[in-house]
């Protein structure tokens, strides 16, 4: 019945998708969970920022202008405002920029 | 058993206030998933895949970055192993995300924590450590709330799948979501969060590190290696330094 629904391939590379995507959610938490050095304590405490501020970095070289920008004033505002606020300016300087930055510069 | 009523009532009062809690810290995130949920269905529609391969590919995988890649790799007959090796290669972060929660949740039982992983995904991940933090700093005795983070978890999964179907139907018509700034949704939920997690310069030396080196590998290699090149530029430096450096001075 199955079959008629969707065809084996597909089925397999997403059940496959899904299980390895899972692997890699629990890997961590099982094979260090007992493990208690002051060492990976430090690097525990300082790694999340390296695996964020990694995940961002395409944003910071998209080699546009109004990106580059936008980014910025992101920075800014969190520095500053609250998180809803920043969204906001994010979002908001990402669009207007985009649309009038190539208009000026022509 | 009128005193463990009692206490069963306040428990379930509790639960009940950290999920309100929860799901409004979770809110502005929910609003900025549906357009990239929206993205990804309408690609999907695109590249001729089914509705019911949508769904099960955003219930059973949950990843927003593998499943963009999963789609661009689509045919009739997906090549099975590229994709399946792309998302290993995507997803590799969660491992150290994982590792990351381990000193919030000691006290959780394992297997309630292996079943909880399922869901966890970039912002859920975020959130609930951001949150656990402040609860460590405000000195409770169990940093991790359960109900903190499954309230997140589920409301983004729910919006994460309906999204991607709504975009599967509507999204032809909409048109690149990405030209009116909706992408930068994501870089600035993660700079608040830095902001947050901010504790002084020399702590923050290996996240400028691994900036710059995710940057340069993004522009010369493609893929995702870029995720794992910052990450392990950071990580080194941090094993390579003495711990001495990175203690926090706190102000007289």
């Amino acid at each position: 019945m199955l079959n008629n629904l969707i065809n084996e391939h597909s089925f397999l590379t997403i059940v496959g998708m899904g299980f390895v995507t899972y692997l890699t959610r629990i890997s961590g938490y099982l094979l260090l969970r007992n493990k208690d050095y002051p060492k990976l304590t430090r690097v525990l405490e300082i790694l999340p920022g390296c695996v964020m501020i990694s995940l961002i970095a395409p944003i910071f070289v998209t080699g546009k202008l109004s990106d580059l920008i936008a980014v910025t004033l992101t920075i800014i505002t969190a520095m500053r405002f609250s998180f809803l606020v920043t969204l906001v300016v994010g979002i908001g300087s990402a669009g207007i920029l985009r649309f009038f930055l190539p208009m000026i510069l022509h | 058993m009128s005193v463990s009523s009692v206490a069963q009532q306040k428990l379930k009062h509790h639960t009940y206030k950290e999920c309100v809690r929860a799901f409004k810290v979770a809110i502005p995130l929910i609003i900025s998933f549906i357009p990239f949920g929206m993205m990804l269905g309408a690609q999907a529609k695109i590249k001729g895949m089914s509705l019911l391969e949508l769904v099960l590919m955003c219930g059973l995988n949950f990843a927003g970055g593998s499943e963009f890649v999963a789609i661009g790799l689509w045919q009739q007959i997906p090549p099975l192993l590229l994709i399946v090796c792309m998302t290993l290669l995507v997803n590799c972060r969660h491992i150290l995300m994982g590792a990351t929660m381990i000193p919030i949740c000691r006290r959780q039982p394992v297997r309630k924590m292996l079943l909880s992983f399922f869901l966890l995904c970039d912002e859920t991940w975020a959130l609930s450590l951001q949150d656990s933090y402040r609860r460590m700093e405000e000195g409770y005795r169990e940093p991790f709330s359960y109900p903190f983070y499954i309230t997140i978890a589920v409301s983004f999964y729910i919006t994460w799948i309906v999204s991607a179907v709504l975009g599967m139907f509507v999204g032809p018509l909409l048109g690149d979501l990405t030209q009116y700034g909706f992408d930068m949704a994501f870089p600035a939920v993660f700079i608040v969060l830095l902001r947050g997690m901010w504790n002084g310069w020399r702590r923050g030396i290996p996240w400028i590190c691994s900036l710059l080196v995710a940057c340069i590998v993004h522009l010369m290699v493609p893929g995702a290696w870029y995720v794992i090149a910052g990450t392990m530029t950071g990580l080194l430096m941090v094993l390579c330094m003495p711990s001495r450096f990175f203690e926090v001075k706190h102000a007289e």
